[in-house]
């Protein structure tokens, strides 16, 4: 393998610069290599020590971001991780969440390009979400942790610097979303009443993963009254009945997080497998609460063998099929729930982080080279 | 004054497109048309507007028009095949 040094002798891989905080930033933004907030230089001496926690060759792509199809490899990816702010240690997880990101599955052209205001939301399971102290409780989708904060800003760069989401170009979302700086959290497994993500998405307890979801932003579920799981999960589905969301019109996997509180009312009447059935039975919305010109060009069409001649009171289900309801456990104390829809043409993709051997990895340590 | 120091660039260039540059053989009837409905709303009106257009121009020996499922998702490959065994060129539109 090249050195880093050989690395950056070939064309536009580096640029000098006055070692200046301000003149770097302003070069950055006028570059458009920024997403707004002050980065962190991404200098020789720092992007080798990202990469010293990188098992694979630094020149080689491990996926291409669209829309530009750039290829991401681990020496762009650490510049990136870099200028977010990431330990050297988060570095392996980061490359994880990329990869899995880049899967056919998740469709991440369309998630990257639409009108749509989704990002890919990254839900971290295992023993390294511990590690690297990822939030998974109080606030885990707000600030105060270095993990989440930086790993999923850095995702956003990655995707702007080398997938070219660049707002307005190649990434047409009308509104955008506060999702798009950062989305990124672990699973409460501690306070989790049923098996964790990824342990029912087909991994073994022991390892670490990512599972990646073309999202929007959760949605709250306030339920301070219920004291049954039917009543706690009766709000959920209700919740979730809303017209306006791609979801209904896609065989997609929305998600479900429970605040632990809840999930804990939830599996004393029901296993997680249970709890989907019910909420997905119960989470639609009625034909009469769309319009019309949404009735005739949208309905009549996608459901044509069910609702070719719609009544007001049909309905449409939030989610297909119980099994494509995914549930997490994030989140502290507080009778809160949130409903996350999905950009609809989505599938989540869920991966183990292994070591360039095909190893479950179990520490971060196991990619740092000796 | 600062030292210089250098910085690692965070950019991806874009991968390197190869135009087709040969001339289209076309058959003497016309050339045989292609239309990819990326079934977004109006999609249909502006693709026939087009076709219209283009027979006004030129002569077309043949349309096949095909219609994905989802705007979202990537035509399957089966559309995809068709468009490239019975087109010479193929026109797809956003509309809405």
């Amino acid at each position: 393998m090249s050195s880093l040094a050989q690395m950056l002798q070939a064309s536009g891989a580096s640029i000098e610069a006055d070692d200046d905080f301000e003149a770097i930033n302003a070069l950055m933004r006028e570059k458009g290599w920024s997403d707004g907030l002050p980065i962190v230089p991404p200098t020789e001496a720092r992007v080798a020590a990202m990469l010293e926690y990188c098992d694979r060759p630094w020149d080689q792509p491990i996926a291409k971001i669209p829309p530009r199809w750039g290829e991401a490899t681990p020496l762009l990816l650490a510049a990136n991780a870099v200028m977010a702010g990431c330990q050297p240690r988060y570095f392996p997880l980061y490359m994880l969440a990329i990869e899995a990101m880049c899967e056919e599955p998740l469709n991440l052209y369309g998630v990257q390009a639409t009108t749509h205001l989704c990002a890919p939301l990254v839900i971290v399971n295992g023993p390294v979400a511990r590690e690297l102290d990822i939030n998974c409780g109080h606030n885990a989708f707000g600030p105060g942790h270095q993990a989440n904060a930086t790993i999923g800003r850095a995702i956003r760069l990655a995707l702007v610097n080398i997938g070219g989401a660049i707002p307005a170009l190649g990434d047409m979302s009308t509104f955008g979303s506060p999702a798009k700086y950062s989305y990124l959290v672990a699973e409460n497994e501690a306070e989790s009443p049923w098996e964790p993500l990824h342990v029912e998405r087909g991994l073994p307890l022991e390892a670490s993963a990512v599972t990646v979801i073309g999202a929007e932003c959760p949605h709250n579920v306030n339920d301070h009254e219920s004291l049954t799981a039917e009543g706690v999960l009766t709000t959920i589905a209700g919740t979730m009945g809303i017209a306006g969301v791609n979801d209904i019109y896609y065989q997609s996997h929305p998600l479900v997080i429970m605040g632990p509180e809840h999930a804990k009312m939830a599996a004393a009447g029901y296993t997680k497998a249970e709890a989907k059935r019910f909420i997905q039975q119960r989470a639609h919305v009625a034909v009469g609460k769309l319009s019309q010109e949404n009735i005739d060009r949208r309905v009549k069409i996608t459901f044509k063998d069910r609702l070719a001649n719609p009544k007001p009171d049909d309905v449409i289900y939030a989610v297909q099929r119980p099994e494509d309801l995914l549930i997490a456990v994030i989140g502290g104390a507080g009778k809160h729930s949130a409903y996350v829809p999905t950009f609809g043409a989505t599938l989540p993709v869920t991966r183990a982080l292994k070591t360039a051997d095909g190893k479950l990895a179990k520490s971060v340590e196991d990619f740092r080279r000796r | 004054m600062n030292q210089r120091v250098r910085l690692v660039v965070p950019e991806a260039p874009s991968p390197q497109a190869v135009a087709v540059t040969e001339t289209r053989v076309v058959a003497k009837g016309g050339i045989r048309l292609g239309v990819l409905d990326n079934s977004k709303g109006n999609a249909d009106y502006l693709l026939r507007f087009i076709v219209d257009g283009v027979k006004a121009l030129l002569p077309v020996a043949s349309v096949v028009s095909l219609r994905k499922d989802s705007v979202s998702l990537p035509a399957p490959g089966a559309i995809l095949d068709q468009l490239a065994a019975e087109s010479d060129y193929v026109i797809t539109a956003m509309a809405d």
